[in-house]
């Protein structure tokens, strides 16, 4: 089942279509990457998800229920972490989520075991403190916890991790995956590393729709491309290697930095132009400081997609 | 002290009301250093000095923005 | 209109631990205090400022005098001092952005306007009515058995003017995002009957009126009768205001 549905999904700002036809679905169990340059759109579409922002057109819904402007009926289904989450200073992270269960309607008991084991999971379990005093690390820790609170079957995160220091970051993205299992992830980031790190589907959102949507691994195997990376210990090595790869009938492209020699070879039987380049180094008496096999990057995938 | 002896119902609530703001007010400014404009020194001569107005313009305007 | 209840709570919570409450009780007892305290005390006052020689024949003070400072008090700083204090109810959420989280959990944008409303309310309610205690205590000890005519129906009056200025202060900060224009907006408002009032006949039906002709019903110069047309409006505004400020609310873009 599909956890949300976008379809034809239109926006205008003033002269810009910034959602332009965007069809997007999410399926349960994901932990989906919504990726874009700033300014994309990644923000205004989850903000019509949630009910927060009209859209010209198209329809969205979710846990097949649809999503209309104003109204927050299907919000009992999403958990959402705002990118700078703001909450009230004077109560501390039990009052809030106490506040936050009571509003979505759990029941006073249960809002008391969800907060003890969510406060855990993020880390605040032991904080008695107001928010006021609250880091910004622990601010999007209670963001999780909150968000988690109702159990939803969607948990929207807007560049969870963007402002934190790598400790956090990587804490934060421990608790998203942790959450898979219970939940669908859908959060949008351009720190492409975290994408990579737990994300099993991505999207690439880039002119008002995606130009880019699948499972990871799907997404590398379609952009494979047979390549390899060299480094030599100098530059005149790695120099002597280029010339003689240049003749090499398998090479496509040979591209030298300094000590650094990048081949991209024309067929896809990796395995015979590799093993060329094995002879080629044995022939010419050559030992590389790193040979590896070109993976393509979702770095390198983005680049592509937006050009 | 004639008047104070006849009004000391009046007097001793004023009294008391006034100092539980200031001390209020005080121990929050010594609290929380944190202050949309002015500084600790200048609070605390607003809010002792200043009956009843002072706190006032503490709590409402000059004390920090979270909280 | 999910939520109200809890939001409510949070409301008030949020008007103690801002120190809100602790303000509007404490000025208004110290309104309450002073109206009978310089009722009494105002003949002195005024003959120790006069020059040597100079008497001043000075009525004696009745409770009248004191209600009038009390009505004075509440009508004018207090009334002020409280929507001042509220200034920000509305607005600091938008800008802040704290509403937007409890808005995707279910909070009904009605909720929010009922509870910001109800909490105001309850917290002039409350501040009013110290005074009005403070007064009625400090005026029975000082001038005893004396209790002007149409007291409860005078100071009822004012209650509701000040109910409906919340009203119209709610609804003019669902339609400005600042709470300084808001603010502004109210007070231009206020002008505006004040400056309309000058004709009799709106004056029959001004709510201005429910905080102007106060201490006139004391004194009788004014009949109860008179007063009715503009509770009724002032009653009627209420509704609408509320309307309004739903519909606005409900409109706006956060």
């Amino acid at each position: 089942m599909n956890v949300l549905e976008i379809h034809q999904l239109n926006k205008r700002f003033r002269e810009h279509q910034v959602i332009d036809g965007l069809e997007l679905t999410v399926p349960e169990h994901a932990v989906f990457g919504f990726i874009g340059q700033n300014g994309a759109g990644k923000t205004t579409t989850m903000k019509m998800v949630l009910g927060l922002l009209k859209p010209d057109s198209g329809s969205i819904t979710i846990c097949g229920e649809s999503v209309r402007y104003g109204e927050t009926k299907s919000n009992r289904h999403v958990g959402y972490l705002p990118d700078v989450p703001e909450y009230y200073g004077y109560m501390n992270a039990r009052e809030y989520l106490a506040l936050c269960g009571e509003i979505t309607g759990l029941p006073k008991k249960r809002i008391q075991e969800r907060s003890g084991e969510l406060l855990e999971l993020v880390g605040l379990g032991s904080t008695k403190k107001r928010i006021s005093g609250f880091s910004r690390g622990m601010k999007q820790r209670l963001g999780i916890a909150q968000a988690l609170l109702h159990e939803p079957r969607l948990l929207i995160c807007d560049e969870p991790t963007s402002a934190l220091d790598p400790v956090g970051r990587k804490e934060i993205l421990d608790v998203l995956y942790a959450a898979k299992g219970k939940t669908t992830v859908l959060l949008s980031t351009h720190i492409l590393t975290d994408v990579e790190r737990i994300c099993d589907h991505v999207a690439i959102l880039h002119g008002g729709k995606l130009a880019l949507n699948g499972t990871l691994s799907e997404l590398k195997e379609g952009h494979r491309q047979d390549g390899y990376a060299l480094e030599f210990r100098s530059a005149e090595e790695a120099a002597r290697f280029a010339e003689c790869m240049k003749s090499n009938r398998f090479a496509a492209t040979v591209a030298q930095e300094g000590t650094a020699i990048k081949v991209q070879l024309q067929l896809s039987g990796t395995l015979g132009g590799g093993q060329s380049i094995i002879g080629l180094l044995a022939h010419q008496q050559l030992t590389p400081v790193r040979f590896e096999a070109l993976e393509p990057t979702l770095e390198n995938l983005f680049m592509e997609v937006i050009q | 002290m004639e008047i104070l002896a006849q009004y000391w119902l009046f007097i001793l609530p004023l009294f008391v009301i006034q100092l539980a703001l200031a001390l209020t007010a005080l121990v929050h400014v010594l609290r929380h250093p944190h202050y949309r404009f002015g500084t600790k020194g200048l609070w605390i001569i607003i809010v002792l000095l200043l009956n009843t107005i002072g706190p006032i313009v503490y709590f409402v305007f000059g004390r920090g923005e979270e909280e | 209109m999910s939520g109200y209840y809890a939001f409510l709570k949070k409301e008030l919570l949020e008007s103690i631990r801002t120190y809100k409450l602790l303000i509007l009780i404490a000025v208004f007892f110290i309104f309450g205090m002073l109206s009978p305290l310089t009722a009494k005390l105002m003949p002195d006052l005024l003959s120790s400022f006069l020059p040597e020689g100079i008497t001043l024949t000075v009525a004696e003070p009745t409770a009248l005098d004191a209600w009038m400072q009390f009505f004075k008090n509440t009508s004018q700083m207090g009334l002020i001092l409280t929507v001042i204090l509220f200034s920000g109810i509305l607005g600091t959420e938008l800008t802040r952005g704290t509403l937007i989280n409890m808005l995707t959990k279910g909070l009904s944008r009605h909720a929010v306007i009922l509870s910001k409303l109800t909490a105001m309310i309850l917290l002039w309610t409350v501040s009013y009515m110290t005074a009005f205690v403070v007064t009625w205590g400090y005026t029975a000890y000082l001038f005893p058995n004396d209790v002007p005519p149409h007291l409860e129906l005078s100071v009822f009056c004012l209650w509701l003017f000040g109910t409906f200025l919340m009203t119209l202060f709610l609804f003019a900060a669902t339609l400005v995002k600042s709470s300084y224009g808001a603010l502004i907006l109210t007070g231009a408002v206020s002008a505006l009957l004040a400056m309309v009032n000058i004709a009799p006949l709106a004056q029959k039906y001004n709510p201005l009126i429910l905080a102007l002709n106060n201490t006139a019903l004391l004194t009788n110069a004014i009949q109860p009768s008179e007063m009715y047309s503009a509770l009724t409006v002032a009653s009627i505004c209420f509704p609408l205001l509320i309307a309004g400020a739903a519909v606005t609310f409900k409109k706006r873009l956060l």
